[in-house]
Order: structure tokens, then C-alpha cells, then sequence
């Protein structure tokens, strides 16, 4: 966009809030993907209230009702032991925004800090800190994960650990490579003339021109994260039964296949869903800020 | 050039080694001893001793970390906790189907992620882009296992032509001896049979694999291919006539492949371990089934070199993508050769 | 005129942007003869590269609409062409050199390779066949056509191998492989230093000569035009607000932004120089001794140190109190790698410099120092940071130098009153500013803590011609009431005639010249000086006819080559 409409800028009216909502507004993923979140977290923060069987979060058990196809009663089904599979489906989404919650909790910041001192500093510091990433950025994260949580023992805490322990070095990556960018720009060398402290220019002054990008990497790493999560679980080593978890769900389902379908199925499609629902918002909020990941 | 691709080779070792020894601490901070799983629940505290007196667990850490290291440097991972097999001739056995299986799935990932990239630029915002978009978000919101279990749902019902697990019919009677490769073994040996039977089993599982990346590159490759063509020299050609053709595949495509070769070195770590989930869906015989396979059995020995090969394949790759930028574009070979 | 070669008449052009439609060009015509040279004049924004791509057919569309209006190319109407004969126009009967030499070439492709391709399929349009050595051939005459020395070497280089000279006249020569009866320039040679500009502008004109082209110029320099240019257009805001031949233009703009341009452009010689005096009795301000800055060079695989580049060589200066201090010198003459020194930003490899008596080595860090000197920046798009407010960004150098909050909040009123802004700007953005306003808040930003030296970088180079002056005016003026010293860092020789009363002129990291303005003006020892001089595009005859003059084997041996590779 840079060199062809020169000319125009002059004519612009708008203010950047103005024009960022008409993005917004006008952008399709971004509305879909905003509803799409939004009833997910719903889901999760009102499950007790929108699960239409929520003893079937537990260990319940109902033979009667087992591998009962999709119905009014049982929006999805039930599964193998006769649980409502829609009535998970809403508890799963808690244990998966949770653990999103706590991966992103904890490795955005670190991996931020770690990105703006390596950009900042740069030298040995930044030395250090970029191959100690490369390294980490070799190892393919999901076996890594699978290394750690089956040493450790499988359970939705280390997953967390396991998931966090890699997650951190995208953001380093991202935010390294803006602040270098941002580093040629005079506003830093002019905080230094000021007199402003490391910590002044680093959080005051850097931090803030990469909030779109990391609020962008954030809404597409939430879907990633529900992914991770469930590909631990589907393969044994994530959130034990009889905790209701969207990748479990899908593993255990899938023995049933073909004629069960629905008990793998759907909660596949609810993963699938809210990854969705991320990833449109991620992109929707790219567009409209303009940033590149 | 040569000097170029030195120097990267060099930082690439440094990686390499730096991820042994991550690797290797990591296993001796986890808790959990590696004789006991060895020996089972029922050994006396006596026999565990004797094992961690044997494998070497009881000499300071240091020395482990070097007996390990120079172990490493000759081509072995230690023994398998379980059966005592070397892990180096498991992971020798198990690598060329993996190898395959992630080739196959690059190059279908190239093959269809950028034509479509670039048709969707150059229709931008028409129904071709927000088809190919449509199919590039389908791509990378869904989980490679719910992927894989779609996949065999419909192999095993409609596309009985794939078959749903494996690699070769067992009726097959051929050893790839050559490469390792099947594909390429079966057509070296003049064995068109076996190539069309092995390309039926590698169909489905590459495709699973390749999904969440052909979304991805197609959307880089989209992104930059318009980005570029904003630029002052597609204009300039334009205004000296070139050709539309020859603007879009020449000057811009050219250029705006940078993009997505990077982005495929640098999701090469997804891919092996999404790899890991593919693989044992469709019970394909590689390092990443056989990495399942121990981690479940928690086998430490062999999860490290699982790992540790991973991350080789890794280096390799983003090597390869490195030499294939510094012959596309020069900017790469002269800074590299200046290096500021 | 009696018979055109390009006529537009009443063309329209709307663009559509984030729903909103506005017009950017209103009823625009003109007419460019044959063999004539005509300039399109305007500040950016006015619309001058719209008009371009519409001639050119470049025009992205959407956005933008042509409403109304014609061009004809030889009687030929383009608007209403099909797409194959327009096409066969391009780079034939109408070619364009773009404003940046290096976005202008594919980084990929090299320079040989890049121009056979232009050869090559005009060949194509036109039904010639030419086999490679032929077109060749071509390549080569129209490389040494633009005075390039070394046709061979050049093809096989890739445009980043090229200093920027250089990538400017491959870039013409570019445009005329395929002998256009037009060739369209946008502003050629302005991201160059002005020497190279120069020879640029002459390289232009003799080819026009020579080949009976006709020639198109886009540009805001009005020096520029006086050398180029048969006719002139002026547009402002999407119109042509004025039209005529060059002379009438230049002794009697009639339109009042005309006028304004024209004032706008400091004299560099004649009756209208602003003699700045200034004598100083106030003892030494900064006191530069015998200052050496060397900048490692690394190579091969260890990175290991194979030398040192020396950016600034033996510097001596000594700055009054109260002077206005001008360096002057082109881009890498080591003038901005000085400038940090003097701040404290770089420590110098051999030397000192005192500050009020005291050596920066030591007091650099320290709020008494950040009291001494302070810098405004050459971009202020890049000297204020986007992401904060005014207020937050006027607030920083208060908040380390142990102000309060209360204090603070009342020197920002005080210090936006300084510059001419309202109070209401302390909580706006940087983006809803304009250029000139954001260089008022850094200016603000770096008198926060009342310094007594302000070292000026290029303060006004990244404005528009219009608001330069007001921006210098504001400097004037803040400097009486403040008593302020300023080390004004430009390669802007005009400006600095009136605006500076003293100054040193940089080449190649060394001050070849320095005494009072007047007099350097006047009479220039060194030849670079001279040579600077008389590279400097001038509004009027008398003023081009005192600049000091200097033979080609002169300006050989202090300027860098443009015409051969190393």
C-alpha cells in the first residue's frame, strides 16, 4: 500500500479509530470470529447452566441412554457409558480455555520480556537469548510435550508445563524481530538522550508499539493451544478421564467408529470450532491493525 | 555462496549441539529414574543400584553430560531402557519411512499452497480468493487427528481405494534397499507395481499432514504476492511492458517467495510433530510411531533420541530452505557474506 | 503547440477509500510538445503521481475511478484504448523513471537480465526479432548512452551492488532501451546527494537533446525546474493552479501558492541573503579537539575485525555561545556521526570534546549533561514515538531529570505554549498531527529540561517546502528568547546561507572548510565546497551566474564516481 496511495493520504478524513472500526465492522472474520469466542467463553464460564445434563461432566454413568444418537434430548449423542457428549462438549471448553489461560498466562509474558531485552540490548545478551531460542524453536513441540508429560505423569497441570516450557519462544521470535525494527527508529535513541532507564524504554516506549502484534498473536495462538491440548490428550498424555476433555473425547469416540460416528465426531467439531472462532478473530484483528506476523 | 552456506552450516551445529545438551538436561532434571523404569516395579533397591551404577547415573553430572555427548558424536544414543537395543539402529529403521512420509507431504504442501496463493492474489477479493481462503482456514483450524479420523472414516467407506494403515500391501514382496524411500527405491528397481501401491498408502497420511500447512503457506503466499506487487519495480515493469504473465511469475512470484520458504523451515517443528499424531493414526512405521510408542513406555533413552533426531531433521531442513534462498535471492548471499 | 504529443483535458479522478470517495484530481489539462520539456509542479499530496500513473496506466482501479476528462498520446486517445494497443504503448511510446533508484529494479533478477527482459517483449509487441547479442547490443549502447563506463560488469551486477548514481542512470537508461517518444521523470535524483542530483539533471537534459524526446518532469524543486524545464505546470490540491513558460513563471508567478513556493526557497546568492551575524565574545560553547571516531569492519566466519572504517578523521571545532553553527556535508560525510558524539550517544576513539569547559567523556549520562545539550531529529515521524501521547513523550526527559508530577503537567503547558501549540494537543497522537506539528512537539521535547545547546539535525529536511520556514522561524525565535546555541546539522547550503552565521563544510570525515557564512559563500577555497556550490539547483540566472564554477576534472576527484563500479 505504501507508494500508491501517496496522493490520498492528504484526503483522508477519517480518524485511525474511525477507519479501524470501518475495518472491523466491514471484515467478516472478524465478526464471526469475535461471536464464535464469545459463545465459547459463555459456554465455559456458564457451563453448570447451559450443560443440559451436567452430572454427566463426572463419572456418570447411564446405560439405558448409552450410544444414543443426536436427538433433542441428546444434542450430540452420548457416549460409550451413556453421557450426555454436548453436556461435555460445554465442560470440555472450561478445561480448554483454561488451559489456554494458563499457557498464555505464563509464556507471553516470558516469551515478551525475553523478545524486548535480546531487541533492546542486543550484543551478548541478545546472543544468548536468540540461539537459547533457536535451539528450543528445534525441537518439534509436540514431542517434546509428549517427552515431558509422560515422564512426569499425564495430567492437565503438566501439559500446561509441558505446553508453556515451548510456547514462549514465538513471542520471543515476534517480538524480537519488531523491536529491531523499532530500534532504527530515532524515538529510542531520543529516550536515551532524555535519560530514560532500560526499563523505561523497554516496557514505556518499545512495549507499547507491539501490543497489536502480540494481541494478534494471541487470539491465533488460543486455537493453537486448544489444539496442542487436545492432540496431548487424544494420545493418552494430557487430562485424565473421567475429566471431560475435548481430546479425550475424540480418542475414546473413535474406537466406536464408523457406526458410533457422532461420539468422535462431535466433539471433534467443537475443537474445530473454537479454533475457528480464534483464528477468524486473529485474522479479523490483523487486518484491521495492519500488522504482519 | 559456498562460504554462505559455511557459515549457516556452522550456527545450524551450534543449534544442534545446544539441543543435545538441552535435551539431556532436561531428561536428568524430570524426576523419575531411569534404572527403576528399566527394571519394572518389582526390582529389589539392590538391582536398581546396580543398573544405575552400570549405565552411569551415579558419576557427576558432568561426566554424564560428556560420556553422552561423545557417545553422541559417534553415532550412538545409548539402549533402549526395554529391550536393550541399541536406539540408534531403531531409529535407523523407523527414519526412512518418516523421511518419506514428510517429503511427500512438503512437496504436496508446495504444490498446491502456492498456485493457489498466487491465483488468490491475483484475483484478489473475487470468489476465488474467498474460496481458496475459505479452504486455506479449513486447512489450519482442524487438528490433524480429527483430520486423520475423518480421513480413514472415508477411506474405509467411500475411498477403499487408500488403504486406511500402513505402508506397502504385506503382498508386496520388496525391500527398499537404496534409499530407504520406497517411492524411489520401487522406480530405481524398475518396480512401477510397488511405487503405485506404496503412493495409495502414503496418500492419506501425507494429506492429513499436510493440511494445517497448505492453509498457512497459501495465506503467506497470498499476502506477500500482493504486498509485493505494490512495489515501485512491478510498476516499473508494467510501464516498459513487460507482460502481465511475466510480471506475476517473474518479478513478483519470484520475490514473494521468500515468504513462504521461510515459513516452511521455520513450521518444520509443527510438521515432525504433528507427525508424531499422524503417524500413529495411520500406523505408519516411523520414528514418530516409534516415539509414541516409547514415550507411552516411557523408555527415556529412546524418547531423547527421538527428540534429538527430530530436531537434526530440523537443522536439515531449514539448511536446505536456507541454500534455496541464498540462490533465489542475492541479498541473502551478500549479507550473509558481509555479516554486519 | 501545434501538435502535442501528450494532451490531457479535464481529467477527473476520484478514490474510494474505507467507503468515503474523494476527488483527488479536478479538471487537470495540459499538454506536453513535441520535444519539449514541461514540469509538473506540487508538493506531495497535490496529486502530481496520480496524474502520472494515469498517463502511464498504472492506475490501481479500485480504488480509484477516472470520472471524466481525455488523454490523448499523439491524437491517440489512451482512456477509451484497448488494452493490447495501450499496452504496446508502454515503454515504447511512453516511459517512466520512478523516484527511488533502488525500489525501482527488481532485487532478484539482475541489471542484464532485467533490461533484456524490457527489450525482449517490447520486441514481442512490435513483431522484431532480435536474437540476444542483438538486443545486447542495445543494453550496452543505451548503458554507455547514460555514461556508464563499464556496460559488461554492470549487467551482471544485481542492483544492490550499485551505489545510488549509478542505480539512477542504469534506471533512465531502462527507460530508454526502447527509444520512447515521452519519458515521464518523478523526481529524478532527489533521493540522491545534491551533487549527484546535478549531474543527473545534465545526463537528462543532453539526452533529451540528442534523442528529441519530449520529457515530463515531476517534482517540488523549483531549482530543479528552472534547469529542466521549457513550461511549467503548478498543481495544488488535485488542480493546476497556474500554467505558462518557465521565464514568465519564474519572474511573475500570478497564483499566490506559486508565489509561496517560490518564497519558500531560500537565496543562495544576491540581495535577498540574510546575512546572520553573530560575534562571539561569549567564550567557547562545545570545543570539538582533534576528534577521531573509527567504526570496525567484520568479516568471514568468526566475524573476526579486518579493519576500521573512519567515519570522522582529526576533527578541531570551536562553537561560541550563542552561535548558530552550521555543518554542512552529504550523506556519509560523518556530520550525523559527529553530532553524537558531541551528545554523548558515540565516545570518540581518539579525542575529546568539552562542553562548557567540560569533557563530554565524562559528564555524558548525567542530568547536568542532559541540561547542556539536547537534539531535535531530522524526521520527527520517527523521533516521536506513535504509540504515545504528546504529553507522555514531553514527559519523559522531565520525569528523569526528577521533576514531579504536578511540575510536570505545568511544563508541558508551558513548554506547547513555547512552540505555538494549543493545550488541547498534549493528549493527541503523534498520527494526528501534521509533519510541522510534530516537529514543534520534538523540538518542545528537547527544550523540556532547558538546555543551552540544541544540536539540529536536519530539523527541516523531512517537511514540506511550506512549512520548512516556519519551522526555521520558530527555531529563530526561540533562540533569542532562550539564548540558546545550535549546532545545525544540514546538507541543505541554501538554508544555511541564511539561517547560520557560522559554518564547516564535512568531506569525507574531515572539516575542509570553515570561517564565517558570508565568506564561505562568497569565496570558497576548498574545491568540494565549490563543488557542493555549484550543485545547488538556484531560482534565478543571477544567482546561478554567482556560484563558484568547476571543471570536470575537478568535481572528478572530490566526488564519488556514479559511473563505474569498483
Amino acid at each position: 500500500m505504501t507508494a500508491q496511495f501517496d496522493d490520498m493520504r492528504q484526503h483522508r478524513t477519517l480518524t485511525s479509530r474511525q477507519m479501524a472500526w470501518y475495518r472491523f465492522s466491514r471484515n467478516p472474520s472478524a465478526l464471526v470470529g469475535s461471536a464464535i469466542v464469545l459463545s465459547v467463553f459463555i459456554a465455559a464460564i456458564f457451563a453448570p447452566y447451559i450443560a443440559t445434563s451436567p452430572q454427566s461432566a463426572g463419572a456418570h454413568v447411564d446405560f439405558i441412554n448409552r450410544h444414543s444418537p443426536p436427538s433433542w434430548e441428546f444434542l450430540f449423542g452420548t457416549d460409550n457409558v451413556g453421557r450426555d457428549i454436548f453436556s461435555r462438549v460445554v465442560y470440555g471448553y472450561r478445561v480448554s480455555l483454561g488451559l489456554v489461560i494458563g499457557v498464555l498466562g505464563v509464556a507471553v509474558p516470558f516469551g515478551v520480556c525475553l523478545g524486548l531485552a535480546a531487541g533492546y540490548f542486543g550484543g551478548k545478551v541478545e546472543f544468548i537469548i536468540m540461539r537459547f531460542t533457536d535451539i528450543m524453536l528445534a525441537i518439534p513441540p509436540l514431542a517434546m510435550a509428549l517427552a515431558i508429560t509422560a515422564v512426569l505423569s499425564p495430567n492437565l497441570i503438566n501439559a500446561m508445563i509441558a505446553i508453556t516450557l515451548l510456547w514462549w519462544t514465538w513471542h520471543t521470535r515476534l517480538i524480537y524481530r519488531i523491536v529491531k525494527a523499532q530500534m532504527t527508529e530515532d524515538y529510542v535513541e531520543a529516550a536515551k538522550v532524555a535519560g530514560a532507564s532500560h526499563f523505561h524504554i523497554m516496557f514505556r516506549e518499545l512495549l507499547p508499539n507491539c501490543v497489536s502484534a502480540i494481541s494478534v498473536k494471541i487470539s491465533l495462538d488460543a486455537g493453537f493451544v486448544i489444539l496442542f491440548g487436545a492432540a496431548l490428550s487424544f494420545l493418552g498424555l494430557g487430562v485424565q478421564p473421567p475429566t471431560p476433555d475435548l481430546g479425550t473425547m475424540v480418542s475414546t469416540g473413535s474406537e466406536y467408529l464408523p457406526e458410533f460416528w457422532w461420539e468422535a465426531l462431535m466433539p471433534g467439531l467443537a475443537i474445530l470450532y473454537a479454533i475457528l472462532g480464534f483464528n477468524l478473530l486473529g485474522d479479523g484483528l490483523r487486518d484491521m491493525m495492519d500488522v504482519e506476523l | 555462496m559456498a562460504f554462505y552456506l559455511t557459515k549457516r552450516a556452522i550456527s545450524l551445529l551450534m543449534v544442534l549441539l545446544g539441543l543435545a545438551v538441552m535435551i539431556f538436561v532436561i531428561a536428568r532434571i524430570v524426576p523419575g529414574d531411569p534404572a527403576r523404569i528399566a527394571l519394572g516395579p518389582l526390582a529389589t533397591a539392590a538391582q536398581v543400584e546396580e543398573l544405575r551404577q552400570e549405565m552411569g547415573l551415579n558419576d557427576p553430572f558432568y561426566i554424564q553430560l560428556w560420556n553422552y555427548l561423545s557417545g553422541l558424536a559417534q553415532g550412538d544414543l545409548g539402549k533402549s531402557l526395554l529391550t536393550s537395543r541399541p536406539v540408534m539402529d531403531d531409529i535407523l529403521q523407523a527414519l526412512p519411512a518418516t523421511f518419506e512420509l514428510v517429503l511427500a507431504t512438503i512437496l504436496l504442501q508446495i504444490i498446491i499452497s502456492i498456485p493457489l496463493g498466487v491465483l488468490a492474489a491475483y484475483y484478489r477479493d473475487s470468489w476465488v480468493d474467498n474460496v481458496t481462503r475459505i479452504v486455506s482456514l479449513i486447512g489450519v483450524v482442524t487438528p490433524g487427528f480429527v483430520l486423520a479420523i475423518i480421513l480413514q472414516l472415508l477411506a474405509s467407506y467411500y475411498l477403499t481405494f487408500f488403504p486406511v494403515t500402513g505402508r506397502l500391501s504385506p503382498t508386496m514382496d520388496f525391500q527398499a534397499s537404496i534409499t530407504g524411500l520406497l517411492l524411489l527405491d520401487s522406480l530405481l528397481s524398475g518396480r512401477p507395481d510397488v511405487f503405485f501401491d506404496a503412493l495409495r498408502y502414503i496418500c492419506l497420511p501425507a494429506t492429513a499432514l499436510a493440511a494445517a500447512g497448505i492453509g498457512q503457506v497459501m495465506r503467506i503466499t497470498r499476502s506477500s504476492m500482493i504486498d509485493v506487487g505494490s512495489r515501485d519495480f512491478i510498476e516499473a515493469a508494467r510501464a516498459y511492458g513487460i507482460p502481465e504473465r511475466v510480471v506475476t511469475l517473474r518479478y513478483m512470484l519470484r520475490v514473494a517467495s521468500v515468504a513462504p520458504l521461510t515459513i516452511l523451515g521455520l513450521e518444520f517443528a509443527s510438521l515432525i510433530g504433528n507427525a508424531f499424531i499422524v503417524e500413529f493414526v495411520f500406523s505408519w512405521p516411523g520414528i514418530a510411531s516409534y516415539g509414541v510408542r516409547t514415550i507411552l513406555q516411557k523408555d527415556l533413552n529412546a524418547v531423547i533420541g527421538v527428540v534429538l533426531v527430530s530436531g537434526v531433521f530440523f537443522v536439515i531442513a531449514n539448511l536446505t530452505i536456507d541454500m534455496l534462498l541464498g540462490l533465489i535471492d542475492p541479498r541473502h548471499r551478500i549479507r550473509g557474506e558481509q555479516s554486519t | 503547440m501545434s501538435n502535442p504529443i501528450l494532451d490531457i483535458s479535464g481529467l477527473d479522478i476520484s478514490f474510494t477509500t474505507y467507503g468515503q470517495r474523494s476527488q483527488i484530481l479536478h479538471d487537470v489539462s495540459m499538454r506536453v510538445g513535441q520535444g519539449e520539456r514541461v514540469s509538473l509542479i506540487g508538493q506531495s499530496g497535490s496529486g502530481k503521481t496520480v496524474t502520472m500513473r494515469a498517463i502511464i496506466g498504472t492506475l490501481p482501479m479500485p480504488p480509484a475511478t477516472i470520472d471524466g476528462g481525455s488523454i490523448r498520446f499523439e491524437g491517440t486517445e489512451l482512456l477509451t484504448l484497448d488494452k493490447r494497443a495501450r499496452n504496446r504503448l508502454k515503454g515504447t511510446g511512453i516511459s517512466i523513471v520512478l523516484q527511488d533508484p533502488l525500489l525501482s529494479f527488481n532485487p532478484l533478477l539482475t541489471i542484464g537480465r532485467q533490461m533484456d527482459d524490457i527489450v525482449r517483449f517490447a520486441d514481442v509487441r512490435l513483431g522484431i526479432t532480435r536474437n540476444k547479442t542483438e538486443r545486447g547490443e542495445r543494453i550496452f549502447e543505451v548503458l554507455r548512452g547514460v555514461q556508464l563506463s563499464d556496460p559488461e560488469r554492470i549487467c551482471q551486477a544485481y542492483p544492490i551492488m550499485l551505489s545510488g548514481g549509478m542505480r539512477q542512470r542504469v534506471l533512465i537508461g531502462m527507460a530508454l532501451l526502447n527509444n520512447p517518444r515521452l519519458l515521464i521523470a518523478d523526481e529524478p535524483g532527489t533521493a540522491l546527494d545534491v551533487t549527484t542530483q546535478q549531474e543527473i539533471l545534465v545526463l537528462l537534459n543532453k539526452l533529451v537533446d540528442e534523442t528529441g524526446m519530449s520529457l515530463m518532469l515531476i517534482t517540488h524543486n523549483l531549482g530543479v525546474v528552472r534547469e529542466m524545464a521549457d513550461r511549467v505546470y503548478v498543481m495544488e490540491r488535485g488542480r493546476i493552479v497556474e500554467s505558462g513558460d518557465r521565464q514568465t513563471i519564474f519572474r511573475k508567478p500570478e497564483h499566490e501558492y506559486t508565489r509561496s513556493l517560490m518564497d519558500a526557497v531560500p537565496p543562495l546568492y544576491g540581495p535577498s541573503v540574510t546575512d546572520v551575524v553573530h560575534d562571539g565574545v561569549n567564550g567557547p560553547a562545545i570545543q570539538v579537539n582533534d576528534v577521531c571516531k573509527d567504526f570496525p569492519l567484520r568479516s568471514g566466519l568468526l566475524n573476526r575485525q579486518i579493519g576500521v572504517s573512519r567515519a570522522v578523521n582529526h576533527v578541531d571545532l570551536s562553537i561560541n555561545r550563542g552561535d548558530i553553527f552550521g555543518i554542512a556535508g552529504e550523506s556519509g560525510s560523518g556530520k550525523t556521526t559527529l553530532a553524537k558524539i558531541m551528545l554523548g550517544l558515540f565516545s570518540p576513539t581518539s579525542g575529546d570534546i568539552l562542553i562548557d569547559g567540560k569533557s563530554v567523556k565524562e559528564m555524558a549520562g548525567t542530568k547536568d549533561f542532559r541540561r547542556l545539550v539536547q537534539i531535535v531529529y531530522q524526521n520527527p515521524g520517527s523521533s516521536l514515538n506513535p504509540k504515545r501521547s504528546v504529553a507522555d513523550q514531553l514527559s519523559v526527559p522531565l520525569l528523569f531529570a526528577g521533576y514531579n508530577k504536578a511540575d510536570i503537567k505545568s511544563r508541558i503547558d508551558e513548554l506547547l505554549e513555547l512552540v505555538d501549540l494549543p493545550a488541547r494537543y498534549a493528549s493527541m497522537y503523534p498520527h494526528e498531527l501534521s509533519g510541522g506539528q510534530k516537529q514543534r512537539v520534538a523540538i518542545a521535547r528537547a527544550l523540556s529540561v532547558n538546555p543551552k545547546i540544541l544540536v539540529l539535525d536536519e530539523p527541516t529536511s523531512a517537511l514540506d517546502v511550506l512549512i520548512q520556514n516556519v519551522v526555521i522561524d520558530l527555531l529563530k525565535r526561540l533562540r533569542e528568547e532562550l539564548e540558546l546555541t545550535y549546532v545545525f546539522i544540514s546538507h541543505d547550503l541554501s538554508l544555511m546561507r541564511n539561517f547560520c552565521n557560522r559554518v564547516a563544510v564535512m568531506f569525507r570525515g574531515e572539516i575542509c572548510e570553515q570561517g564565517n557564512t558570508p565568506e564561505v559563500f562568497a569565496n570558497p577555497q576548498h574545491i568540494y565546497t565549490r563543488a557542493l556550490l555549484s550543485s545547488i539547483p538556484v531560482l534565478t540566472d543571477e544567482e546561478a551566474a554567482q556560484k563558484p564554477t568547476v571543471d570536470a576534472g575537478e568535481r572528478q576527484a572530490v566526488l564519488s564516481s556514479t559511473t563505474t563500479l569498483n
